[in-house]
């Protein structure tokens, strides 16, 4: 029964019978997709990756303290900056204040027979430094978390615009009718400010409501209402549900409405996410080796254990699967507050890279690794790093991404990306060709617009593609 | 070919720069278009990466278009409205003028419209539309019973006089306005707008004029002689995002501001895509990017800042206060009676100068001899009454994280007398702990409240978004003696992050509902000084208990982490802050008290800079504090200061008592400038005056800059083409499912086509005068165009599916539509089925039930949902707070927008999610629980009786023989299983706030609760049909 019968009765039918919201749903190919395919089918050429797993930074990670060593801005350290860089140009908290040179706080080290240069603070990222392409050439427009975020996530500062999962999920569907084809998870650390993070960030915005992604909880049901009611037993929800099926299935004889069947079929996915969320968080099959690996304790809800997570979703066919890591925002005691933040992340990461590896996955999973923005070369209150969208640091892997390279940098004090700039939209467009789609081609009409991800610029960048 | 427009005949039959003839009209071969479009190479148009190919039919049109001359027809929604004919039709099917329309184009294309629905279905679909609601079972008898010809008129009329009507065509406004609680970025603070809501709720209701409606909320602090409700209206322009985010750069804000109310406006009343000519002139649309700017200019003229302070007395800026006369006397009277008796203080302060001056001695010797410092004390007892674990930690290890210089900080280290509650955590809480102070002369208790991470309520509270400490009282036990209440007279905080209302005088004001409460400044440590009457001697064995209450109507707004402590000096300042987490973190010695290092502490060090200051150097303000300090601190003054304390509270709680609403303030315009692509840093775009788009001619308001009034009555003037035909079509969306065009946001030239045109313009002109039964109607009557809607037959018709069609979308109407009610609806009608809806109109939002932790990712403050008590869960849904970032999910999960950004075409999603919430909300499982006590009570003793009657509830109509069949069976099942396990049954009945009757049976509750959530998840039961 279900999409099977739904999609033939729709054929038999034609579009006879049909109510607007069905109208709609089939004009967005909802019939279709049912887990399967999305708009964009076949695909615009042959996908390098299948899926993404984007290990959102939050909070702005500063790339002076991470991956993108200037010995020229050690050497300037405590000298203003050359007014030529900074004229003009957007500023956050430093806004009137002098600008200082702040050097990088950490050593750095060539890490592989790439020789990747990286912070020493990172090592178990640095033992996968061959699988990795470090882009050092990224920058913004949004200068403030919440429209960076919705910029990095939507390509738009509009709120409204679907973000990059739910666009993913729209043109290729989902590989699973158990679980969302679009999972979020979060976690938190110490060492910075909880900046929010507002649930735009995942909104399918003007694409249908089945795009948008799931926020899984840490606390609480994983997915909200998961859970049956206290005092129901699995079977008897399963009898209702079974009941309401039914119910619904004769008000279909009678009406001859095809979403009637639809959303017996949601029921049915409803009953099936039942137990497919539960067994998807239940890490006891994981080994301790594997756990060790991560660093993750099952049920902490800590960024390893999402990594973990994040790992098990991918293999059961979610297609975008987002983790927001957030306390990177490091206005003060940038030094102390990164060993933190490395800490936390560092193992993780790496593990991840090597577990898809092990398992054959991280040639179709892109693994992306950054956040919202950079932080200044300059010093904030004489130990911290004030917001910077001039150029910053991303990391990527696997889903046909070039192993072992850099491409891009900034300038000598580490400001500007000067050269092979990579801009938000460039980064979208590139991850959109790996998945098979052309970036121009994946559009939605609205207010008069072909709307896309890249809104009207992108350039795929060729260059890290293996 | 940048600069070629097409859109404009003038411009496409001009030689272009490059030698180009884009049209020439008669000639397609000499026309660059038509080569263009059949082009086989490279300069094929579209262009091949486009992926926009055309077929040669259409190929071919464009070439005899520009053969037969390429004539231009403007746009038509440009158009000026004019009243078309109506077409000569006649029969029992054409009830109107709508039906003329629509029967004419169906006899043309050679279909009929449907017979009219059953009675069952339009009453229930006509009541959906106007109300949200069902009918009631009640109301439905009534109209079956009712054969007069006009029985349906009756129920329209009755519909559209009912307030759930104004509810219900207000919801939709405010999504199109993005109404919200909440300021939509960042800390995403709730900002007081409700008193907004409510002016649309009453418009709607008293059928205001749709052209004075617009006038008041773009222009109601304009009008001459505005009234409260008008300037109320024009919060309109306030409804905009708003950003606190520190480091913010104004200008950059200030251009989103502005450029989110010309999207805004330019949708909500011309569904015209100007958003677009932001960073670029429009290529579809007559829209140039000077036009953008110079209609943002209109709205130059609104008091606001970049950063808009989201907390403190400066929260949100222009404020409006709602007072009435009677009020506002009142307020002025205890302002009065306040100044007075700070006056009278003041002078029996001056007239103390010789005391003072010893006074000043005596307190910087003490204070440097560690003597003001708070006495910490070990409880030998923590016990709280409903259900919290209370820890104590003495001596034992405490691990804390908190923020500290902007970051998290961590130390473990002895307790030293902190208490932190765990285990359950129930709404309301008291705690008692009774420590031991030894022999000793003591004058005040002390309340430290500590921050954690762990604390989700602005990390010091176990919930809500602040802690509440709503009466204090302790009692003395002596050896030997019975114990005895001690009185408290004063109470002082450190005074930060206080809303004025929620004073430390709150505490101990013998009120439990009032309280002392600190909530919007994170990364604090709260203290309270409560001053006793007298001085307390103990001895060794005096024991001293301390009640906490947190009695607030805010769940779970109660303190986490705190210590005790006794002062024994007269004059101990309330500690903590900042400062005290400082030296607090700072200390050498893990192991070491913290009073050994506290000695900056026991005097604000405001006061502490000024007492060490030589008098003549001291400014106006150090003096003022100084003496203020020496008032508190003076025991033989300690009544007046009590005195003043008690009374500023009564003022501060009366005056918070008053509703308040954003406020639109007109300043001098600030000068707005053309951004070139959009960019705020680029200051050399031309400057630009209000005006509207250029292609609608100029507003003729000679010397003087237009302003937003003049913006509303050219909207609402009869000549705009766009106004009136954007509302008629969004009407008509919400009646029939799709638009006569069908793109909600855009008439313009990239929108549809509509399907009607004529009848767009019949009834865009009929919205704005009325001609068809205008008895009793007025211009721009929006009942009346409904009315007019939902009595056609075109209204009236079935919607059951016709065995072949020629129009598959049913664009042309040959039958009614089908869809899932509103998001707000299908939540309103289990809890109206249910009987647990509370009606009543308007007011502040409220706070249904939410899952734990959804709140979880915001932060400034951080905290967790506290939802409404009693008849507040149970409100119609539109009441719901709407928090942007983070709307509640029920409304979410059924496509409710998170009106962050105008939104004039709800989505109708089908999800499995949906699903979940239907099935397991506790919001629907509660109302799946009252509905089948309501059938037990109600429906009979049978258990076919009581199906009748929840289907007649819950559908309006009888449940067939299958229908029976199965929810007998699942009755049965559920029967037998919570007979055999009647704990389970307890469990599901303890979902949920309102109350079980006693005397039925929880066994049997629980099966009927099973059988009434199936039928509440029945796809009839939320589809309109």
């Amino acid at each position: 029964m279900n999409i099977e019968t739904g999609r033939r009765t729709f054929l038999r039918q034609g579009l006879s019978g049909l109510g607007l919201v069905a109208l709609n749903s089939l004009l967005s190919r909802e019939v279709q997709a049912a887990g399967t395919t999305g708009v964009v089918n076949p695909l615009h050429h042959p996908a390098k990756a299948k899926r993404v797993i984007f290990l959102y930074q939050a909070g702005g990670p500063s790339h002076l303290e991470t991956f993108d060593d200037k010995p020229k801005l050690r050497a300037m350290h405590g000298k203003p900056m050359p007014e030529s860089l900074t004229k003009g140009q957007q500023i956050a908290q430093l806004q009137g204040r002098p600008l200082t040179c702040f050097g990088p706080q950490h050593e750095f080290q060539k890490f592989g027979k790439s020789e990747q240069d990286m912070c020493k603070l990172f090592p178990h990222i640095g033992g996968v430094a061959d699988d990795i392409c470090i882009v050092r050439s990224m920058w913004t427009e949004q200068i403030n978390h919440d429209p960076a975020h919705t910029l990095m996530n939507t390509g738009s500062i509009i709120a409204g615009r679907p973000s990059m999962g739910s666009w993913i999920v729209y043109g290729l569907g989902a590989e699973t009718e158990s679980l969302p084809g679009y999972v979020v998870l979060m976690s938190s650390g110490k060492g910075g400010q909880m900046q929010p993070i507002a649930a735009r960030q995942w909104s399918a915005g003007i694409l249908p409501s089945k795009y948008q992604g799931v926020k899984f909880n840490s606390v609480g049901d994983p997915v909200l209402h998961i859970q049956r009611p206290p005092g129901m037993s699995a079977d008897l929800q399963k009898r209702s549900i079974d009941a309401v099926n039914a119910l619904n299935r004769l008000g279909h004889k009678n009406l001859n409405d095809p979403e009637i069947l639809t959303r017996v079929s949601q029921y049915e996915m409803a009953f099936r996410m039942q137990s497919s969320v539960p067994d998807l968080v239940d890490m006891s099959k994981e080994s301790q080796k594997t756990l060790d690996l991560y660093g993750a304790k099952p049920g902490d809800g800590s960024f390893a254990s999402n990594c973990l997570l994040a790992r098990r979703l991918a293999e059961r066919g979610v297609r975008f699967i987002q983790l927001y890591h957030r306390d990177w925002d490091h206005h003060s005691e940038v030094k102390s507050n990164v060993v933190i933040k490395a800490r936390e992340t560092d193992r993780a990461t790496a593990a991840l890279i090597t577990d898809l590896k092990d398992r054959g996955m991280l040639n179709d999973t892109l693994v992306v690794w950054g956040g919202e923005f950079g932080r200044t070369p300059m010093s904030q209150g004489g130990n911290g790093r004030d917001h910077h969208i001039k150029g910053f640091t991303y990391l990527l892997a696997g889903g046909g991404i070039k192993p072992g390279i850099s491409y891009g940098s900034t300038d000598d004090l580490g400001y500007a990306a000067q050269e092979n700039p990579v801009a938000v939209p460039d980064f979208h467009a590139t991850m959109l060709h790996l998945l098979g789609v052309d970036h121009k081609r994946l559009t939605v009409k609205y207010q008069g617009l072909d709307v896309r991800l890249t809104g009207i610029a992108g350039n795929v960048v060729q260059d890290i593609i293996a | 070919m940048a600069g070629l427009r097409l859109d404009i005949r003038g411009e496409a039959l001009k030689q272009t720069r490059s030698g180009i003839l884009p049209i020439v009209p008669g000639d397609p071969d000499k026309s660059a278009i038509v080569q263009r479009v059949f082009a086989k190479d490279a300069k094929i148009m579209p262009p091949q990466f486009a992926h926009k190919e055309l077929t040669e039919a259409q190929k071919n049109t464009i070439r005899k278009w520009v053969a037969e001359g390429a004539e231009y027809e403007g746009h038509w929604a440009y158009q000026p409205i004019r009243r078309p004919p109506v077409p000569q039709l006649s029969g029992a099917n054409v009830r109107n003028p709508i039906d003329a329309f629509i029967q004419e184009r169906l006899a043309r294309e050679g279909l009929k419209p449907s017979a009219e629905a059953d009675k069952r279905t339009l009453l229930r679909r006509v009541t959906f539309d106007l109300t949200g609601l069902p009918p009631t079972p009640e109301e439905m008898d009534a109209f079956l019973k009712d054969t007069s010809p006009d029985a349906y008129d009756k129920v329209v009329d009755r519909l559209l006089a009912s307030p759930a009507y104004g509810e219900q065509r207000a919801m939709y406004w405010l999504d199109a306005v993005r109404y919200g609680d909440s300021a939509g970025f960042h800390g995403d603070n709730l900002w007081p707008a409700w008193p907004y809501r409510d002016y649309v709720l009453r418009a709607f209701r008293d059928n205001m004029p749709f052209d004075r409606f617009t006038r008041e909320q773009l222009a109601g602090d304009l009008l001459p002689g505005a009234t409260l409700d008008q300037k109320v209206a024009s919060a309109y322009n306030r409804l905009n995002r708003a950003s606190a985010e520190g480091g913010l750069q104004p200008k950059e804000y200030l251009a989103k501001y502005g450029a989110d109310r010309v999207r805004t406006t330019t949708t909500v009343w011309l569904a015209a895509t100007m958003g677009c000519a932001e960073c670029h002139d429009h290529k579809f649309d007559p829209y140039a990017s000077k036009d953008f700017y110079a209609f943002k200019a209109f709205f130059a003229d609104i008091r606001e800042t970049g950063l808009v302070p989201d907390r403190g007395t400066r929260a949100w800026g222009s404020k409006l206060l709602l007072a009435t006369d009677e009020q506002k006397a009142q307020l002025d009277g205890l302002d009065e009676k306040l100044n007075s008796l700070r006056k009278a203080l003041t002078a029996k302060v001056e007239a103390r100068a010789e005391d003072r001056w010893r006074w000043e001695e005596r307190i910087l010797e003490s204070h440097s001899k560690g003597e003001l410092a708070w006495t910490y004390q070990h409880p030998v007892a923590a016990t709280a009454e409903h259900g919290a674990k209370l820890t104590i930690y003495n001596e034992e290890p405490l691990e804390s994280n908190f923020y500290l210089n902007g970051s998290l900080a961590s130390e473990k280290k002895r307790g030293d007398g902190v208490i932190v509650a765990g285990g359950p955590n129930p709404d309301n809480e008291t705690y008692t702990v009774k420590f031991r102070p030894g022999a000793g002369t003591w004058t005040a208790l002390g309340i430290d409240v500590y921050q954690d991470e762990s604390l989700p309520g602005n990390r010091m509270a176990r919930g809500a978004d602040r802690f509440a400490l709503t009466e204090v009282d302790a009692e003395i036990e002596n050896p030997g003696q019975k114990p005895d209440k001690l009185q408290f007279v004063l109470a002082t905080s450190a005074q930060f992050g206080e809303l004025p209302e929620n004073g430390a005088m709150a505490a101990i004001d013998g009120n439990r509902k009032t309280g002392w409460s600190v909530n919007f400044v994170e990364a604090r440590n709260p203290f309270i000084a409560l001053r006793l009457s007298s001085k307390l001697q103990t001895s060794a064995g005096s024991v001293i208990t301390v009640n906490l209450h947190h009695d607030s109507d805010l769940r779970r707004a109660t303190i986490g982490r705190f210590r005790l402590a006794l002062s024994s000096a007269g004059f101990s300042a309330p500690e903590g802050g900042q400062s005290a987490a400082k030296v607090r973190a700072k200390k050498p010695d893990p192991e070491m008290s913290t009073l050994a290092v506290a000695t900056d502490l026991g005097i604000p060090p405001e006061v502490l800079k000024a007492l060490q200051t030589d008098e003549q150097d001291r400014s106006e303000d150090e003096n003022k504090l100084v003496a203020e300090f020496y008032a508190w601190s003076s025991r033989d003054l300690q009544d007046d200061v009590a005195r003043i304390a008690r009374l500023e509270l009564t003022r501060n709680q009366f005056d918070a008592a008053i509703p308040r609403v954003l406020g639109t303030e007109r300043i001098h315009p600030r000068l707005t400038r053309v951004l070139a692509r959009g960019n705020f840093l680029d200051e050399s775009g031309a400057v630009v005056h209000p005006s509207i788009p250029a292609v609608f001619g100029k507003l003729d308001t000679g010397d003087r800059d237009a302003t937003r009034l003049d913006l509303a009555n050219w909207i609402v003037s009869k000549d705009n083409p766009l106004t009136a035909r954007v509302f008629v079509n969004r009407q008509w969306r919400l009646f029939f499912g799709t638009g006569l065009s069908k793109v909600m946001e855009d008439l313009g030239s990239q929108g549809e086509w509509p399907v009607h045109p004529e009848l767009i313009d019949w009834l865009a002109a009929e919205f704005m005068e009325p001609s068809w039964k205008p008895e009793g109607a007025h211009a721009w009557d929006v009942k009346h165009l409904l009315r007019t809607v939902v009595t056609s037959h075109t209204y009236r018709q079935s919607s059951a599916p016709a065995a072949d069609t020629k129009d598959p979308d049913n664009r042309l109407l040959s039958r009614q539509n089908r869809f899932r009610i509103e998001a707000e609806s299908v939540h309103d009608t289990a809890l109206l089925v249910s009987g647990l809806l509370k009606e009543r109109f308007g007011g502040p939002s409220v706070r249904p039930y939410e899952p734990e932790g959804y709140l979880l990712a915001m932060n400034f403050p951080k905290r967790d949902y506290s939802e409404s008590r009693g008849d507040d869960l149970y409100r119609r849904a539109l009441y719901t707070e709407w928090q942007r970032t983070f709307l509640h999910p029920t409304l979410l999960t059924l496509d409710a927008p998170t009106r962050e950004e105008c939104t004039v075409n709800r989505s109708g999603s089908n999800t499995p999610l949906q699903a979940l919430v239907l099935l397991n909300d506790p919001i629907f499982v509660e109302a799946a629980r009252a509905f089948g006590q309501k059938i037990l009570k109600e429906g009979g003793p049978k258990f076919d009786d009581r199906l009748d009657y929840a289907f007649r509830r819950a559908l309006l109509r009888s449940p067939e023989k299958e229908e029976r069949k199965i929810l007998t069976e699942l009755y049965k099942r559920a029967s037998t299983e919570y007979k055999a396990s009647p704990v389970e049954a307890k469990k599901l009945l303890s979902v949920g706030e309102s109350a079980v009757p006693p005397d039925l049976d929880a066994s049997e509750v629980a099966a009927m609760t099973t059988v009434a959530r199936a039928i509440l998840n029945m796809h009839e039961v939320i589809t309109r049909n």
